[in-house]
């Protein structure tokens, strides 16, 4: 029997007493449907292949001549590829996870969003899902294409540990887009704006084309703050040992303990924040209001 | 007949013509003040929505955030492989770098702010059904953007004078070069903007991140922060054949004469074809001039198409959603 059949009930109150798992199925079934638009768009609007995969391909490209201009070593050549693969999270992450409650909202979607018997995390934890499906496929060809072309040799002995980074990378990642989320709505139209301010300048302080050991103190803070700084180091070490390049950041496997912490952080962080925006949403309407 | 002589009456405002009829000179517009006029309104209002969001030192901070750190990123490259040992390649890639900003923002520019009308706004429909040519308030838009990126371009130029030790003597610079360069190279950064723009009026809300995408793919093959002799040849060839590439060159030897080419040099295809190290400043402005006219004339041609697609289709009051 659906949970979703009608049952006759005497006051609204006891309609809205749902059982947990008629709350567990209504998000899940939320989740869903938050994802489903962004892995249906992968197939019905060709024009990403040629935007999202060519041109960021060339875009990573460029960085790996400048590398063969300077005559670097070969490793460092896998360090910008496996740069350019992550941005395509990074990306999602700030244009997709982060100014999409704001998009949201100016779309006059939120309001049905708050509105909706479900919780709004589910909303978000589709959107990462969808989103992660996207960039991976992304990632995956920048990251094929790029190793074949340039003739990357990666050097890993431990496939599990870098493949349960990578997964932690992203966790720690989307979970910072949910918090992102939150603060991107509430800055209304400066959000658009910090999506610029969070791409370039966190490239630098992620060490996205260079050992992020470089940078001293400055990369030290980027190791403790941003999930891709720390992800990235982690994979370098990882999937590139033996290679002589700037150490001094942390090994791996505490950098694995980092990236576990960012995402307990995170997530708690958003559900407190989505909670405190509901709250808001509720009590004074002006989430619904839009371009602000 | 009285209608035809009172068409050409000029009125104030929207008030009547004196006679109580309807004014045709109004459907057909005013000429150029009207053009003028409506350049510099759309000019206004992209500078306000670029501008009045936040207070002046963080909206300088957001400027100038992105070129530094994309200089940054590169300088850090060159230490950690060279040692920072050559200050010319240091000038070029920084050089590089500051102009890319000004290309990011003229591309970006005209591309958002269709999106912006259509998607965020959902002005779009109005704007264009309004008495102004569309064309002129989307240039009118970008020239704003393109304002913002010229400080950070140039700001991030100071910085890397002051900060990162690029040399640098105002006495050498070629301002005729300078001055044929930036008109030649404004105008082309703003064809592939108004290019792109027509791309953005049939795609979907994802097209954002589409002129960084486009822009990434021309930092490749433009000699922005390296020199295309790193290329294969072919790919060498598709670079000379863009505008920008002869803008950088362009600006580098006015500002810093002598210095590294991106065109010329050893295993450049420029050098293996015409037998000289890097291209004089006169063939680089002829060069500048005859592919930006390629591109201008492009751009509008695509424009012209995307703009009849889209009300064919009604994509113009379209917006979309993911």
């Amino acid at each position: 029997m659906s949970v979703y059949e009608y049952r006759h009930t005497s006051s609204p109150q006891e309609a809205a007493d749902w059982t947990p798992r008629e709350q567990w199925l209504t998000d899940l079934r939320a989740v869903g449907g938050r994802a489903y638009p962004r892995v249906t768009g992968l197939f019905r609007e060709k024009s990403w292949l040629f935007f999202e995969i060519l041109l960021p391909f060339l875009s990573t490209s460029a960085f790996v001549f400048v590398y063969r201009a300077l005559e670097a070593p070969a490793e460092y050549i896998g360090f910008v590829v496996l740069g350019g693969a992550m941005t395509a999270f990074w990306l999602n992450v700030i244009w997709m996870m982060a100014s999409q409650l704001y998009w949201e909202k100016s779309q006059g979607n939120l309001e049905l969003y708050f509105a909706a018997p479900m919780s709004i995390m589910s909303v978000l934890f589709g959107m990462a899902l969808g989103g992660m499906v996207m960039s991976s496929t992304r990632a995956v060809i920048v990251l094929v294409v790029a190793t074949f072309i340039y003739g990357v040799q990666f050097s890993v002995d431990q496939w599990l540990l870098l493949a349960g980074v990578f997964l932690l990378t992203l966790s720690a990642l989307y979970g910072l887009g949910m918090i992102l989320a939150s603060l991107f709505l509430m800055w209304g139209r400066e959000a658009f704006h910090m999506t610029q301010l969070f791409t370039e300048p966190v490239y630098f302080v992620s060490g996205l084309n260079f050992p992020v050991a470089r940078l001293g103190l400055v990369g030290a803070l980027a190791l403790a703050t941003i999930p891709l700084a720390v992800g990235l180091d982690a994979m370098r070490q990882l999937a590139f040992v033996g290679a002589e390049f700037p150490i001094g950041t942390p090994a791996p496997e505490v950098e694995v303990l980092i990236l576990a912490g960012m995402t307990v952080i995170f997530l708690v962080a958003a559900r407190w924040m989505l909670r405190t925006l509901e709250r808001m949403a509720r009590r004074e309407g002006r989430l619904s209001v839009r371009w602000q | 007949m009285s209608g035809e002589i009172d068409a050409t009456t000029t009125t104030i405002g929207l008030a009547s013509p004196e006679w109580g009829g309807f004014d045709l000179a109004r459907t057909r517009g005013n000429g150029l003040p009207d053009v003028w006029r409506t350049f510099r309104t759309a000019a206004r209002l992209g500078w306000q929505m670029e501008a009045n969001w936040t207070d002046p030192v963080l909206f300088f901070i957001y400027s100038v955030a992105k070129p530094i750190s994309a200089a940054l990123i590169l300088v850090v490259m060159l230490d950690i492989i060279s040692g920072g040992a050559d200050p010319a390649f240091r000038a070029f890639v920084v050089v590089g770098t500051a102009l890319w900003a000004i290309v990011l923002a003229g591309i970006a520019g005209l591309a958002w702010s269709v999106l912006d009308d259509r998607e965020r706004y959902r002005m779009l429909r109005y704007v264009y059904v309004s008495p102004n040519d569309f064309i002129v308030i989307l240039l009118g838009r970008g020239v704003a953007r393109l304002a913002v990126g010229a400080v950070g371009g140039a700001i991030t130029i100071v910085v890397g004078v002051l900060v990162l030790g690029v040399p640098f003597d105002p006495a050498v610079i070629d301002w005729p070069l300078l001055a044929a360069s930036t008109a030649l190279g404004l105008v082309a950064i703003i064809a592939v903007g108004v290019m792109l723009a027509a791309i953005c009026l049939q795609t979907r809300q994802e097209s954002w991140s589409y002129p960084e995408a486009l822009a990434g793919g021309l930092f490749l093959i433009s000699g922005v922060v390296f020199p295309l002799a790193v290329l294969p040849d072919p790919v060498q060839a598709v670079g000379l054949m863009t505008p920008l590439t002869w803008w950088m060159e362009g600006m580098r030897q006015a500002v810093f004469p002598g210095g590294t080419s991106a065109i010329g040099g050893d295993g450049s295809l420029w050098t293996a074809v015409t037998g000289t190290l890097v291209p004089d400043p006169a063939f680089v402005i002829g060069a500048l001039l005859a592919t930006g006219a390629l591109v201008t004339l492009a751009a509008i041609g695509v424009f012209r198409v995307s703009e009849h697609r889209a009300k064919e289709r009604g994509l113009l009051d379209r917006t979309t959603g993911s």
